[in-house]
């Protein structure tokens, strides 16, 4: 089958979505399928931006490609779902979040004018019709499935995505609580950060990068953390895999997370996970006391986490390969199975 | 976001205003409303944007027209045929004029010829029977710079009718039942069937009581409930004679009642009837009420009653069988009170979920946000387009750029 995986790029940044969209044209290709990663770089801001960017999805004609029809499209992210085609699959990894749960919070864009309200309500609209077309609907979590019905009336099957590819393995439980992804504010790294400012007794290191690593930096300076909290930035594979395999413990706690790779990550490391009741589809996976913590969003609560995981290795260890039994079910063949199904 | 808020509010006795009523608080919770009284000279904050509702009761909405023509705004268009809205604020204020020229927008010369008949006397007046061939909703959709309709029938009315602005249907909100319905006295051993709401000819009442009579023959335990003032020119005493039906004993009829006694007597009904011909393309408030307390209801298949969930309502077609027809789903319904349970079920379910008032409101919250900013939002997508078409050279008339004004309208915002 010929097949045309859409993804929307931000220049000059890679996180999740990115790996998860390369990671299925490898493994379509695998199965034998033609398959093509077709992108459009995606700027949101300002204003009405947000809706003419991603109009230019619909101008795409993916019906064929140099005189062969594509058989399939595969869309991930707002706005590469916008695209058209008769036989449009949406594989949602998340909508675009300012204009539902994070409008009027810190991280929401659109003002109080009517110009913003009515702004935001398009891309409601847009979502409506771009989505609703779609002829089979999937989405990463059940937090992502929730938020579509609830701003939609659309509902989807939950099909979480494998984790990317690292050679994954756990030499020990070391002395550090490793964080990864994307530095920005939704992610709250800050979260941890203060958590070693609650517990004196607790290191960090922190690999990804974005734009709120230099505040968070200079948090940890003010906090006096004294080297305790390390910003590794962006590291390879091979960097990751060692760090998942010496950390003893994994933290992720975003505000409401669509559903990050994370967990899954850390699992296949045999590392339990720290995160917060408010962290949405981390949630789904993450089993307080079964493969990790859950705790309240609050500094002294993950700081508890953190050392209590430290202070009973046995719990430590086991809740980590709990976690690795549930991650090696999560399989590619099985995604693609019901994709193309 | 600030709305100017028009609408009846109670005490006047109007479906509308117990709507507002209801919708009011809710609306309140989420948006700055500047309710605006009638005759009220207080000077009036800046608005974002006009909200109007519209029905067909001149006395109850003229005021609210006027207004509208003045400035433009949404549209709450609760009945399609505007004729009798549109009679009143011209032959009732002794404007011949403004009756001529609105029948001749809708009918053409025909229409004027026909208005003038009205005016001399020599044609029966239209809105009395024949409102439907003639809605006269065009002055009202003109100024509308958006519609919100409850219905899919008159959405596509208005379509049908020319209007393009856009339209947004939102279910009718459903009230929560009082906790405390006080009792009401009824004969013991009775199955209460319940017919409420002003009752006038197209309550269609001669035909349910015939039904009746026709059930009464069958099952002599049930009684009717007719609970609602009487239409000026409707004598039901002859009716009841003609089928040999007892006042008082075979059927219960009562004048207005206030809320309180209105939910009162909804309760006391086994089955509620609400059966329509012809169709303004209004809602009904009774029936709304009737599924928030999980009545079953028999309703005409017309209009907005047509689009209400088959498995939460029995519906009945207008046409030479209909008496049978009601006659038949009321036994049925005795019959089985099982059935009666799972319609029950169903309605209450209804109520609660596409009718909830928080949902409603939320989508009200959408329509006027919408309305509000939405022209800014699209002429600034649309200049953002047209301005790259330009840098690029695409021919105004071309193949190209018709492909983009396509997808626009596919997805590109507003309708």
């Amino acid at each position: 089958m010929r097949i045309a995986v859409c993804a929307p790029q931000v220049p000059f940044v890679r996180g999740g979505a990115e790996i998860v969209s390369e990671r299925l044209v490898d493994e379509l290709r695998r199965r034998d399928h033609e398959v093509e990663l077709v992108t459009l770089p995606f700027k949101w801001y300002p204003g009405e931006r947000v809706l003419s960017q991603a109009f230019l999805w619909r101008l795409l004609d993916l019906e064929e490609a140099d005189g062969a029809p594509i058989d399939l499209v595969i869309a991930t992210k707002f706005p590469s779902y916008v695209v058209r085609h008769p036989n449009k699959i949406v594989w949602l990894l998340h909508q675009f979040r300012q204009a539902y749960e994070l409008d009027r919070t810190e991280l929401g864009q659109f003002d109080e004018s009517p110009e913003g309200r009515a702004l935001r309500r398009a891309v409601h609209r847009l979502d409506k019709v771009s989505l609703g077309e779609a002829r089979k609907l999937f989405a990463t979590s059940g937090n992502v499935a929730d938020r579509l019905e609830r701003s939609t009336g659309l509902e989807a099957e939950v099909l979480p995505h494998p984790p990317q590819e690292l050679p994954y393995r756990c030499e020990e439980y070391g002395d550090f609580i490793l964080s990864v992804g994307r530095i920005d504010r939704a992610k709250r790294v800050e979260l941890l950060i203060d958590a070693l400012g609650a517990d004196t007794s607790l290191r960090c290191v922190v690999a990804g990068e974005g734009p709120d690593r230099g505040r968070l930096e200079g948090l940890a300076r003010e906090r006096g953390l004294d080297g305790r909290a390390t910003f590794a930035g962006r590291v390879s594979k091979q960097e990751l895999a060692d760090l998942y395999a010496r950390c003893l413990a994994v933290y992720y706690a975003p505000v409401d997370e669509d559903f990050g790779m994370v967990p899954y990550e850390a699992f296949l490391s045999e590392k339990p996970v720290v995160t917060t009741t408010d962290a949405g589809g981390p949630l789904e996976v993450v089993g307080d006391r079964e493969t990790g913590l859950v705790c309240e969003p609050t500094p002294a609560a993950v700081a508890r986490a953190c050392a209590w995981l430290r202070d009973h290795p046995d719990e430590t260890r086991e809740w980590g390969l709990a976690g690795q039994r549930a991650a090696e079910r999560l399989t590619w063949d099985a995604a693609i199975g019901r994709l193309l199904s | 976001m600030r709305v100017a808020y028009y609408s009846p509010l109670p005490p006047e006795r109007s479906g509308i205003a117990d709507y507002s009523a209801l919708l009011l608080p809710a609306l309140a919770e989420r948006i700055d409303v500047d309710v605006v009284r009638r005759r009220s000279r207080r000077r009036r904050r800046r608005a974002d944007v006009s909200l109007y509702h519209v029905g067909n009761d001149p006395e109850a909405h003229g005021w609210i027209v006027e207004a509208l023509r003045r400035r433009p705004g949404v549209v709450v268009l609760h009945d399609f045929v505007l004729h009798h809205l549109v009679a009143g604020m011209t032959l009732g204020r002794a404007d011949g004029g403004g009756y001529l020229d609105a029948m001749q927008r809708e009918a053409g010369p025909v229409g004027r010829m026909l208005a003038h008949g009205v005016i001399d006397g020599v044609v029966p007046p239209l809105w009395e029977d024949r409102a439907a061939d003639y809605p006269l909703a065009g002055e009202a959709l003109a100024s509308a710079t958006g519609l919100i309709v409850h219905s899919g029938y008159v959405e596509r009315l208005v379509r049908e009718s020319g209007y393009v602005g856009p339209v947004w249907r939102i279910p009718h909100p459903a009230w929560t039942p009082p906790p405390d319905i006080d009792p009401v006295e009824l004969p013991e051993g009775r199955t209460v069937i319940g017919c409420y709401g002003h009752l006038n000819p197209a309550k269609r009442v001669p035909q349910l009581l015939e039904a009746f009579a026709l059930l009464r023959r069958r099952m002599p335990e049930t009684l009717l409930l007719l609970v609602g003032s009487l239409s000026p020119g409707m004598e039901l005493d002859p009716v009841y004679h003609r089928l040999g039906l007892r006042a008082g004993e075979d059927v219960i009829g009562l004048d207005y009642v206030d809320e309180a006694r209105l939910w009162s007597y909804l309760s006391a009904c086994e089955i509620c009837v609400n059966l329509r011909y012809p169709t303004m393309g209004e809602t009904s408030g009774i029936v709304v009420r009737a599924l928030s307390l999980g009545r079953p209801l028999v309703v005409s298949d017309v209009g907005w009653f047509a689009e209400l969930p088959d498995e939460a309502v029995v519906k009945v077609p207008v046409g030479e069988e209909e008496v049978r027809g009601v006659a038949d789903a009321l036994e049925l319904l005795v019959r089985e009170p099982e059935l009666r349970t799972r319609l029950g079920d169903a309605a209450r379910a209804v109520a609660q979920g596409e009718h909830a008032l928080g949902r409603v409101a939320e989508a009200y919250v959408a329509a006027l946000e919408e309305a509000a900013g939405g022209n800014a939002v699209r002429n600034a997508f649309l200049h953002e387009i047209a301005l790259a078409a330009h840098e690029t050279g695409l021919a105004a008339d071309g193949h190209a750029l018709s492909d983009v004004a396509a997808r626009v309208r596919e997805v590109g915002p507003g309708r």
